[in-house]
């Protein structure tokens, strides 16, 4: 289980330090698939940034404290300050521009085992690694390419392989599939769950496509301006959405033989510089209130594990339509 | 196969461009309106007045021609010429020393430009990235921006400047240095060694100190943009070791346009080497060049400059040659 307990991150800029990530408290049970979605800038990135602790200037974590739910060799609980001496071993990172992540003039194989300590046997590991990408679709020889001698899907997998072949507890995938065509993509997503389903690592996983968190995800965390709005199990965030942007994101997705005009969230995001009072989406919302406009909404949780951050929430507005 | 398609083609480059520069020298003093050996004759006449005989005027102006290789006609010459240089390496006699031949001269000289060229090229691109990738990498940190400001207050100093600054601390007032290059001809033994270095230590460092500046600079800004590529990012994330991160890869890249720069740069170096050798007397081809052309030896300076093609134009071939060994991708081309 890894707990977020009240993480507040914020970057430093020249303006002064702002927060992108705001108070997010959550646990996500082992094995599952969560995806993260929301608009651009609304914090995603930073989640995952924070999650797998590379706090580096300007991001610092100013509050709050993440448990990984394993203790290192003295019986401590990992945290975000120790949890860098496990990555690529108990955590790992799939980058968001992962097409360009392989350093263009070293071949594969030493990017493959370059982090691991000097004592850790190369040649043992390399062999280990050749035996593992089949598994992945990779031929053995992949391994001593140079990363521009991979098309982009090749690449891909290797990312992927990468990050699997340790058995990480956790997997952070930024947008693993964003730069690649959508058969590729499949390929990608249906690799993911297969390797998931093997070694039953949490994985998290950030996209904006709804379609691909519908498809994969056992969780789902919505985010909007620096806050999650939702969490809940996906089939229950996608049949039953407690917040109302949930709601319109979900309305915004197409339907096979629906040819109706998509009615897309109008306006913007609140910029995290404003002083943000009330509910972030009441400026958005069709059914915010003088409430909303006035208090903040905790994240509460409605039904059993599903939460939202709404005043209405829970009973109102499952009655309430959304204006067409 | 594509290794050898890539060779083939900068092979090609490689005599393209000396069959340019060696054709350019033979036809840009052809196309002064003066002709060198009427000029000569009519020199001749003036000081000798009468007592020339036209039958003698006219044996030396075949001498004349044939010494300076304009028998013939233009194509005729061309051919000519192509065949004693580029093919015997014959630029005929000198005319300022006549009789030696302008070769023996440039043999001796050769020498001593290509050590102290090649030596100080290597230490200040060697030296200078090295400071440049420590001030890139560790941008943020106050012992990075001390490395930079020596580029920056080196690199914008005129060479000549520079140079006379040295010359005049380091020889003139400490006297640590010798003024102007003397060395005995004979064998090569040990003390003559490090009397060459003695006397071309000066010269090489006014080059490496105003090649170093560039160097800094420009590697800190390779260094400091490579170290925000994607692949540098995920290596830090993967947990490779900062030393690692700095030689492997950003090292590693942000070189390559540093070798294609250096490459580049060897003409203009070249060209500094000229001012260097006139500066301290320093006994190489510039030296040879400005003695050729302060007394109007044109064998000699024919031969000077050819030389110099064909040593610019070999650098540059050879650091062509050495890219595909450091950039994988240069294959694919």
């Amino acid at each position: 289980m890894i707990s977020l307990n009240e993480l507040v991150a914020t970057y430093t800029t020249v303006r002064g330090s702002v927060r992108a990530v705001d108070g997010v408290d959550l646990s996500i049970p082992e094995g599952n698939i969560v995806g993260i979605a929301g608009e651009s800038g609304c914090g995603k990135t930073t989640l995952l940034k924070v999650i797998y602790g590379d706090l580096t200037y300007p991001l610092a974590l100013e509050q709050g404290s993440v448990n990984y739910g394993f203790a290192d060799g003295a019986g401590r609980e990992v945290d975000s300050a120790s949890i860098q001496a496990y990555w690529f071993q108990r955590i790992s990172y799939i980058p968001q521009s992962s097409m360009s992540s392989l350093n263009p003039v070293i071949r594969i194989r030493k990017q493959f085992v370059d982090f691991l300590e000097p004592k850790a046997n190369k040649d043992d590991t390399l062999d280990r690694v050749r035996q593992f990408i089949q598994q992945l679709d990779l031929p053995p020889e992949a391994l001593d390419a140079y990363p521009h001698q991979l098309s982009g899907g090749m690449r891909q997998r290797m990312m992927v392989a990468l990050a699997t072949f340790f058995q990480p507890d956790i997997i952070l995938a930024d947008e693993p599939t964003t730069a690649l065509d959508v058969v590729v993509q499949k390929g990608i997503l249906l690799l993911l769950l297969k390797l998931q389903r093997q070694m039953g690592n949490t994985i998290l996983f950030v996209s904006h496509d709804m379609g691909v968190h519908y498809q994969i995800s056992h969780r789902m965390i919505i985010m909007y301006a620096a806050k999650v709005v939702e969490y809940g199990e996906s089939p229950d965030v996608f049949s039953a959405p407690l917040h109302p942007y949930t709601r319109m994101l979900i309305e915004s997705l197409p339907n096979i033989g629906d040819d109706h005009l998509r009615q897309g969230v109008s306006g913007r995001p609140p910029s995290l510089w404003d002083d943000l009072r009330g509910c972030r989406f009441a400026a958005r919302c069709p059914l915010a209130t003088e409430l909303c406009r006035q208090e903040e909404p905790p994240l509460v949780e409605h039904r059993p594990n599903h939460f939202a951050a709404c005043h209405y929430a829970g009973d109102v507005i499952p009655t309430l339509e959304l204006p067409a | 196969m594509q290794l050898l398609q890539y060779l083939a083609s900068r092979i090609v480059a490689y005599l393209a461009v000396l069959f340019i520069g060696v054709t350019i020298t033979f036809f840009l003093p052809r196309l002064m309106p003066s002709d060198p050996i009427e000029g000569y004759i009519a020199q001749m006449q003036n000081q000798a007045g009468q007592t020339i005989t036209p039958e003698a005027m006219d044996a030396l102006r075949i001498q004349l021609r044939r010494l300076y290789g304009l028998e013939g006609s233009l194509v005729e010459q061309y051919f000519n010429y192509i065949n004693k240089v580029v093919l015997q390496f014959d630029f005929g006699p000198s005319l300022y020393s006549y009789p030696r031949p302008v070769a023996e001269f440039i043999w001796t000289a050769l020498p001593w430009t290509l050590g102290l060229l090649g030596v100080s090229i290597v230490i200040a691109w060697v030296i200078g990235n090295f400071i440049g990738l420590l001030a890139g990498f560790f941008h943020n940190s106050r012992f990075a921006t001390t490395l930079e400001v020596v580029g920056v207050v080196l690199y914008p100093i005129p060479y000549y400047i520079l140079a006379l600054v040295l010359i005049l601390q380091f020889a003139y007032i400490w006297q640590w240095f010798p003024l102007s290059t003397t060395i005995r001809p004979g064998p090569l033994t040990w003390d003559k060694v490090s009397a060459i270095i003695y006397n071309s230590f000066l010269p090489a460092m006014t080059l490496i100190l105003a090649g170093f500046g560039w160097n800094i600079l420009s590697m800190k800004a390779l260094a400091f943009a490579t170290k925000e590529e994607p692949y540098v990012v995920f290596a830090r994330l993967k947990g490779v070791k900062p030393r690692r991160i700095m030689t492997r890869y950003v090292f590693r890249n942000a070189t390559l346009p540093q070798i294609t720069a250096l490459a580049l740069s060897i003409g203009t170096i070249f060209n500094g080497a000229l001012l260097t050798e006139i500066l301290f007397s320093y006994p190489g081809l510039g030296l040879l060049m400005r003695t050729a052309i302060g007394s109007g030896d044109f064998n000699l300076m024919y031969g000077t400059i050819i030389v110099s093609i064909f040593s610019v134009a070999t650098a540059a071939f050879v650091i062509d040659l050495i890219y595909p060994l450091i950039d994988p991708r240069i294959r694919l081309r």
